[in-house]
């Protein structure tokens, strides 16, 4: 039982982590010479921790003192960050201009190569190990989202992973692990090159690998890090290919050489490009966890939580966004773009349809809270990249308004989801921890073998929790109602313009369109009821075990970043969203600057805002706008209510909010689904529509007789030849060797033989 | 002139300060004693048989504070035959970084002993006869030191010369100093017996440079460096005089260099020697061999970047050198003997590169380039071949380190040390992001931007283009394939550290100031490889080269 002591002067060791960035301040450093910091600083710190708890482990100041080195990556991650928010502080206001941004700063400057062109003539100092800072709108929302997140997820843990015993003694590799992913994403972020970008991503896919198979022993959980390793590995190889055939056409993988001019003066081939952008979203497929490549996400819900918060919200899943938000210059044929690349943009937003609705379906049967959250999680991503789908796609027929609109507000669903998930996510944690420390507190002594079988992530078991929990119960409340859209808060002014613009491309330019808008309509409606059915079946109705009446919500270090999440998913979407969040996030591509002529003033921009949400000019829009929300806000959750809503127990309360939304749950009266459950849809949602048999069906068919065949290759011919080699060499080592007598006579011999031959072949050659 | 009279006065200083006592003199018909400090009884201070140790190591520091200091100074000439310029400076920071790293590692190589008695007429034959050694030993502390400083001034007087008689003077001083800090140890037989035959061979060699350099005298009438190349110059054709001196010279420094069939001395005094004694000669006497090649060869007879006579020599040498060096270094189970061979190996990568700067197709530009990545090269190697070396020096404080099993386990008996090693052993290898790739990227991209260009740019597959390419291009390659073969048996060295089971437990010797030196080492090997101080170090290096090339 995690008892509640003051722990908060531990704070005072991340201190001098953060002095840095004001000491650096004071020395009259720029922010973006400090940049190189927010990557720096936790790379320096994951050997320390890594190190220092092998040595370490056990004593008594580094685990209540030093937290197993969670403290330590706090205070790193909390530098990362306030040298983020200083590069956003400076920058928010004097973006560089896109499309002739030489690199801001270079933090490391290499060797340079001259490079043997494919027309065989050499090109002198192309420098390709180089890296700077790139910045741009999307760099500093998606900078500023990841350092603040991880930095909340990693004061999480303190709670959530050092109160476990079955992490005790482990933990600095957790912590070493996370601080490198983080630094991985922020890494990815900064970067001015696809190269280095690349390099970053892979740095992530490692630490996934490892984060998810923290708990290694089970087989569960190395079957699912291997999965997720494979599953991007997949990806990967086709992002490779994409940055070859990149590299090809432009001769560099740099930003500022790339953007500056994407059609090379109408040179390039619209064709090759087409295909790198498709290796390349292939990537982003697989790093996001969309359809097809889907199968990895679910399963690596193994991870410890915090891990599922760190991967699912605030970092790895985006990357694969932002790599397709920086495939925008391609297609802007307003500005040097590349014009008849518009079935990029279809072929991304159909995918992202099919996520969203295959994900939401799936979601709709599971009882596993976490499952419920990676579900979710995919469909919502799905909606970005559709949102970004038809972004392309307008940006490619030139109709700038509708690109900049949708791309601005899948950046912003992008913030929303972010902020949303990474707090459901460890409200969820904070859930599961609570439920796993009462059933250990009951049975505590009890009879061995009693409750093996309980699963703390089961939401069959919970029910209830409203009171026993009440500030997890409103964050969790809060997340849910920002991903499903309710209006005014945070996911709604997002979620509403991604669907408008698809449907306004599906009915007034390209009728393909159409499948990506019907199916993100529908999803919408999915996604009110998966999310209030995960909130009902958790918080409302009567406990549906005993272990729930033991809860307590007490762990310290758990709740802090959860109210502080609440209040930005609550509030910061809302101001935001009126402040005009989606024009600035798309100012990165708006080259005429198209939207900051609208409105002047303040309050004219939010009466223009809100006028924009819910009474659009297009009759069509209008009423898109307002199915969606009848969707997502009526139907959905009404049907859930009237599944699994209920008042809670007699003499329970919770905060009024709560409470009352608990209780109105109850007034839809109930209706009993059991029966729904043995259908046949419903078996094969919960068999994640056989996706998972299906692969390792085709698997076992193709890679794996084909990889038997490959070993015996390595094993025969590739080895054969490294020892024939190798035996080889030793032979030749051993005669060479003979040739060292030992005696001063022979090796004065072997000097005039030397003498003699250079003289000959100075003397033969030259007369 | 000050890093040169800082050794002096050290030198002077050394042989004085143990000496110093409270001998007083009377002056005649008085009782007046006047001290007169030489003689006597000595001081406890000055009696402490650790004090050679400490004025070297202060000599050497302050040497290379001032060398350091002065590397920027502008050039200035010396009675003509001494030139000083940031060329020179900078090698002779490098040798003194490269002294004062031996001197701080040998404090544990000798140990001198504070517990020496003079022995009694009572004591039985063995404590008369440890007494009498330990007493030796504190009484060579001295000479150790002496030596190492004269190898100083030596290798400090030879960047500097101007003139070929100077230069060959010089080098031999080094040299002379190195044979007999190579038989320094002479008990135990190997130490004696490798450096009688590397002072044999190495006599050899300096006579057959010498017997050179009258033929080149005897061809132009001077020895001085300008007055040769102006001579080069104007020869009408070849002269046989001066082609004969040019490659008996080849052969002197390619002993010095330790280039093949020269090198076969090399192996044997290294395993022999002690081991700080054996990374000084892998290291900056090596580099004393590249300078003289640099002056001779390149300052002689490429005086208009035309083609050089030797370079067809140079770049067969130069292959066989490096591919002896490591396919020798594969089966050597004695780890002294197996980096003496990867020096070797090194050594024909930069033989290669500087068979490019004779080629006549580059121009001045990637001359200074590939010159660059050669000093470059040799200044990195202090720090991780001379590093590989101190890790062997600690192990041999407890008599080990010359057989590949004394390294089982180390990882487990002391990480540090290591992974110091492993990091050496990398970098010798040339592997990201430490120094050694640094350094041997630099020499293959100068060899392959050089004969690239040479590629016929209408070739229209890859077959025919390489078919078009001049053959220096496959010096590059050879040099990658060496590579390949070299980290067969420099990874081997970790993973009998790592994976291998230690016959002890016990950790090594404490050894603080060997430690410090290797750490020294360790840190600067990733400094030098990248950022701020690869790019300083660069830059450094590059300037003075540009200072040697366009003058």
């Amino acid at each position: 039982m995690g008892e509640s002591k003051n722990e908060s002067g531990l704070l005072a060791f991340i201190l001098p982590f953060l002095a840095v960035v004001p000491a650096l301040y004071m020395l009259e450093w720029e922010s973006h010479e400090a940049s190189i910091l927010i990557v720096a600083i936790p790379f320096m710190t994951f050997p320390v921790i890594l190190i220092a708890g092998q040595i370490y482990n056990g004593t008594e100041y580094w685990k209540d003192k030093l937290k197993e080195g969670g403290i330590l990556a706090l205070g790193a991650l909390g530098a990362s960050l306030s040298a983020s928010l200083w590069l956003v502080y400076d920058y928010v206001d004097s973006l560089p201009d896109f499309y002739d941004q030489q690199s801001i700063t270079q933090w490391l400057e290499w060797v340079s190569f001259d490079i043997l062109q494919s027309d065989y003539t050499l090109t002198s100092g192309t420098k390709i190990l180089g890296m700077g800072v790139w910045i741009d709108s999307i760099t500093l929302m998606i900078l500023f989202v990841a350092t603040f997140l991880c930095f909340l997820i990693c004061w999480f843990s303190l709670g959530y992973m050092n109160t476990d015993p079955i992490n005790e003694d482990r933990n600095h590799r957790f912590y070493g692990e996370f601080v490198l992913f983080a630094l991985g994403m922020f890494g990815m972020v900064l970067a001015d090159n696809f190269l280095w970008l690349f390099i970053f991503w892979e740095v992530m896919g490692l630490c996934s690998y490892l984060l998810i198979g923290f708990y290694y022993w089970k087989d569960s959980a190395a079957y699912a890090s291997k999965k997720a390793f494979l599953t991007t590995r997949v990806g990967d190889v086709f992002l490779m290919i994409g940055l070859f055939i990149l590299y090809d056409i432009y001769g560099s993988l740099e930003f500022s050489v790339i953007f500056h001019d994407p059609s090379l003066d109408g040179m390039v081939d619209s064709n090759k490009l087409f295909w790198a952008l498709l290796m390349m979203f292939i990537g982003a497929v697989g790093k996001s966890a969309q359809f097809p490549l889907h199968v990895w996400l679910p399963d690596a819900m193994e991870g410890p939580t915090p891990v599922s918060a760190l991967i699912h919200a605030a970092t790895m899943v985006n990357a694969g966004l932002y790599l397709v938000a920086r495939m925008v210059p391609f297609v802007d044929v307003g500005h040097h773009g590349v014009p008849g690349l518009e079935e990029l943009g279809l072929i991304i937003a159909y995918v992202g349809g099919i996520t969203a609705f295959m994900a939401a379906a799936i979601a709709f049967v599971q009882n596993d809270i976490k499952k419920v959250l990676a579900y979710s999680t995919m469909s919502q991503l799905a909606y970005i990249f559709t949102g970004l789908g038809s972004a392309l796609w307008f940006y490619n027929n030139d109709e700038h308004h509708a690109a900049v609109v949708v791309f601005g507000s899948s950046m912003f669903h992008l913030f929303n989801h972010a902020m949303a998930k990474g707090m459901l996510f460890m409200a969820s944690g904070s859930v599961i921890h609570e439920m796993h420390h009462a059933h250990d507190h009951i049975h505590h002594g009890h009879a061995e073998g009693h409750g093996h079988d309980f699963d703390p992530q089961d939401m069959r078991n919970m029910g209830g929790l409203a009171s026993k929990m009440p500030v997890t119960a409103t964050a969790m409340m809060f997340g849910s109602m920002s991903i499903i859209g309710i209006p005014l808060i945070g996911g709604f002014w997002s979620k509403e313009g991604i669907i408008a613009e698809t449907w306004l491309a599906a009915l007034e330019h390209e009728p393909l369109m159409m499948g990506p808008a019907i199916l993100v309509l529908l999803t919408a409606g999915m996604t009110g009821f998966y999310m209030s059915r995960m909130w009902f079946m958790t918080f409302a109705g009567s406990p549906k075990s005993e272990v729930v009446n033991h809860v307590h919500e007490e762990t310290p270090w758990i709740k802090t970043p959860l109210v502080i999440l609440t209040i930005i998913t609550a509030l910061g979407g809302f101001a935001f969203a009126l402040l005009g969040a989606t024009d600035y996030l798309a100012s990165a591509y708006d080259y005429s600057g198209h939207l900051k002529l609208k409105k002047s003033t303040l309050l004219e921009s939010i009466i223009y805002k809100l006028e924009y949400a819910f009474l659009p000019d297009k009759m069509n829009l209008r009423i898109v706008g307002w199915v969606t929300i009848f969707l997502s806000f009526i139907v959905g959750p009404v049907f859930a209510a009237r599944i699994h809503g209920g008042k809670l127990a007699e003499g329970e309360s919770s905060t009024p909010l709560v409470s009352w939304l608990v209780s109105l749950s109850s007034k839809f009266g109930s209706q009993d689904v059991s029966n729904l459950s043995e259908s046949e849809l419903s078996v094969a949602l919960q068999n994640r529509l056989y996706f998972d048999d299906l692969y390792e069906g085709i698997l076992a068919r193709t890679v794996i007789p084909f990889s038997e065949f490959t070993a015996w290759f390595d094993r025969k011919v590739i080895d054969g030849m490294v020892k024939q080699v190798e035996s080889k060499s030793v032979l030749g080592s051993v005669q060479i060797r003979n040739l060292t007598t030992g005696s001063a006579r022979d090796y004065i011999l072997m000097a005039t033989v030397g003498m003699l031959s250079i003289i000959a072949l100075l003397w033969g050659i030259n007369s | 002139m000050m890093p040169e009279l800082i050794m002096l006065l050290g030198l002077i200083a050394i042989v004085v300060v143990p000496n110093l006592g409270d001998a007083k003199f009377r002056l005649p018909l008085t009782s007046v004693r006047v001290p007169v400090l030489l003689g006597g009884s000595r001081f406890e201070l000055t009696n402490d048989p650790r004090m050679p140790n400490r004025i070297s190591n202060l000599t050497f520091s302050l040497a290379l504070l001032s060398s350091l200091l002065l590397i920027s100074e502008s050039p200035s000439e010396v009675g003509g035959i001494l030139a000083v310029d940031s060329f020179s400076r900078l090698f002779s920071t490098m040798f003194l970084a490269a002294l004062l790293l031996v001197s701080i590692a040998t404090t544990h190589r000798l140990p001198a002993k504070t517990n020496a008695h003079i022995p009694k007429e009572s004591d039985s034959e063995s404590v008369f006869d440890r007494k009498i050694s330990i007493l030796i030993d504190n009484r060579r502390q001295v000479d150790f030191y002496i030596l190492l400083i004269m190898v100083g001034l030596g290798m400090t007087m030879m960047t500097m010369a101007t003139n070929l008689f100077m230069l060959i003077v010089c080098i031999e001083l080094a040299s002379l100093s190195t044979y007999v800090l190579v038989a320094f140890h002479k008990e135990d037989g190997t130490g004696g017996e490798a450096g009688a035959k590397y002072f044999i061979v190495g006599s050899v060699a300096s006579a057959i440079g010498i017997y050179g350099m009258s033929l080149l005298y005897l061809w132009s009438g001077s020895l001085d460096l300008e007055i040769l190349r102006q001579s080069w110059l104007s020869m009408d054709g070849i002269d046989p005089f001066a082609a004969f001196g040019i490659g008996m010279m080849l052969v002197a420094f390619g002993f010095k260099v330790s280039a093949a069939p020269f090198h076969l001395a090399a192996p044997d005094a290294y395993s022999g020697a002690a081991s700080q004694v054996s990374g000084l000669l892998a290291t900056a006497s090596k580099a004393m061999g590249f300078l003289a090649l640099f002056r001779v060869l390149v300052m002689i007879t490429v005086p208009d970047g035309s083609e050089a006579i030797w370079m067809i020599a140079l770049g067969i040498f130069a292959i066989v050198t490096m591919t002896w060096g490591n396919l020798a270094a594969l089966t050597s189970e004695n780890p002294k003997r197996m980096l003496a061979y990867s020096s070797v190996a090194h050594a024909g990568y930069m033989l290669a590169a500087i068979a490019v700067v004779g080629s006549g197709i580059s121009s001045v530009d990637q001359n200074a380039i590939i010159l660059t990545a050669v000093s470059f090269h040799l200044f990195v190697l202090v720090l991780f071949k001379l590093g590989a070396f101190l890790v062997l020096a600690l192990l041999e404080t407890e008599g080990k380190g010359h057989e590949i099993e004394h390294l089982y386990g180390l990882g487990r008996r002391d990480p540090l040390i290591a992974g110091s090693m492993f990091l050496f052993v990398l970098s010798l290898a040339g592997v990201p992001p430490l120094s050694g790739f640094l350094s041997k990227l630099l020499m293959i991209n100068g060899i392959v931007s050089t004969s690239a260009s040479t590629g016929s740019s209408s070739s229209v597959d890859i077959v025919s283009w390489a078919e078009s390419v001049d053959p220096l291009f496959w010096l590059a390659a050879a040099i990658v394939l060496n590579s390949a073969l070299s980290l067969f048996y420099y990874l081997r060295i970790g993973l009998v550290m790592f994976f291998e089971e230690p016959s002890t437990e016990k950790s090594l010797r404490a050894a603080p100031s060997l430690r410090m030196a290797i750490f020294a080492c360790a840190l600067l090997t990733v400094l030098c490889g990248i950022g701020p101080v690869s790019e300083w170090l660069l830059d450094t290096v590059s300037s003075a080269i540009d200072s040697l090339m366009y003058e």
